[in-house]
């Protein structure tokens, strides 16, 4: 059963949530969800960039003004 | 029509511009400030000039300070603020940022997470003012206009920047993750 996990980086400047998010990423397996959750505009263009080098399925969704969610599904 | 989905509202203040459309700009802009002010573009150097005036107005003097004591530092204390094209400038820069985010709807008051972000912030902006004045410049006045002036110290200033980060990112994973 995949499961979803939330990461709290509201607050967090850069590179401080791609870090996190690498690590948070490195714990799931493949078919989990991954919820980033950023207050900080070069992480929503860092985060989902290199998650989708890495080959996971990305989607970002702006939740309220300058807050964003980036859904990233493990896919190996 | 809602504004939000116009392609043109979504082009010019939604999305972030390219890389390249942020270098073409920047470059554009160093040579108009070249052209005006006789200066290249820097950004620390008027942020001593503002605690050059912070300490006056409360009383104090920096007359006698090796880093105010040439004619030049001295002519444009005296000018003030509203004749110092780099001062503008940095209030430019502030209001821009500004305007750029309300254009988006991204403008938001961040919340303080820990205490160590507050330390953090202090002790890395206390470095970065230190060095950029030791070093006459910061990223912008010793690493950008000294590389466009075609100046060895700007590709020195680039490599040291370089171990620096690397150094600063090892101090970041160890204490701040």
């Amino acid at each position: 059963m995949a499961k979803e996990v939330i990461l709290d980086c509201m607050g967090e400047a850069c590179p401080v949530p791609l870090i996190k998010t690498e690590n948070a990423l490195k714990k799931l397996e493949i078919g989990d969800v991954l919820v980033v959750q950023i207050d900080h505009s070069c992480a929503m263009k860092n985060v989902p960039e290199w998650a989708r080098k890495e080959g996971h399925n990305v989607e970002i969704e702006e939740v309220d003004d300058g807050e964003w969610e980036v859904i990233i599904e493990k896919t190996k | 029509m809602d504004i939000k989905k116009n392609k043109y509202y979504q082009a010019w203040f939604k999305n972030a511009w390219t890389y390249v459309t942020g270098a073409v700009l920047l470059s554009l802009f160093q040579i108009v400030t070249m052209a005006t002010t006789n200066d290249p573009w820097g950004v620390s150097g008027p942020f001593a000039n503002w605690g050059a005036w912070i300490f006056r107005a409360i009383g104090g003097s920096v007359d006698k300070w090796n880093y105010f004591s040439s004619q030049g530092a001295q002519a444009t204390l005296s000018a003030g603020f509203l004749n110092d094209p780099g001062s503008i400038r940095n209030l430019g820069i502030i209001v821009g940022a500004l305007f750029a985010t309300l254009m988006a709807s991204q403008f938001k008051f961040k919340k303080i997470k820990s205490s160590k972000q507050i330390v953090a912030a202090m002790a890395g902006g206390l470095l970065m003012g230190y060095g950029a004045r030791i070093g006459f410049g910061c990223n912008i006045g010793a690493l950008f206009s000294g590389i466009a002036s075609l100046s060895v110290s700007g590709w020195v200033f680039a490599l040291f920047l370089f171990f620096g980060a690397v150094v600063g990112s090892k101090f970041l994973v160890k204490y701040f993750m």
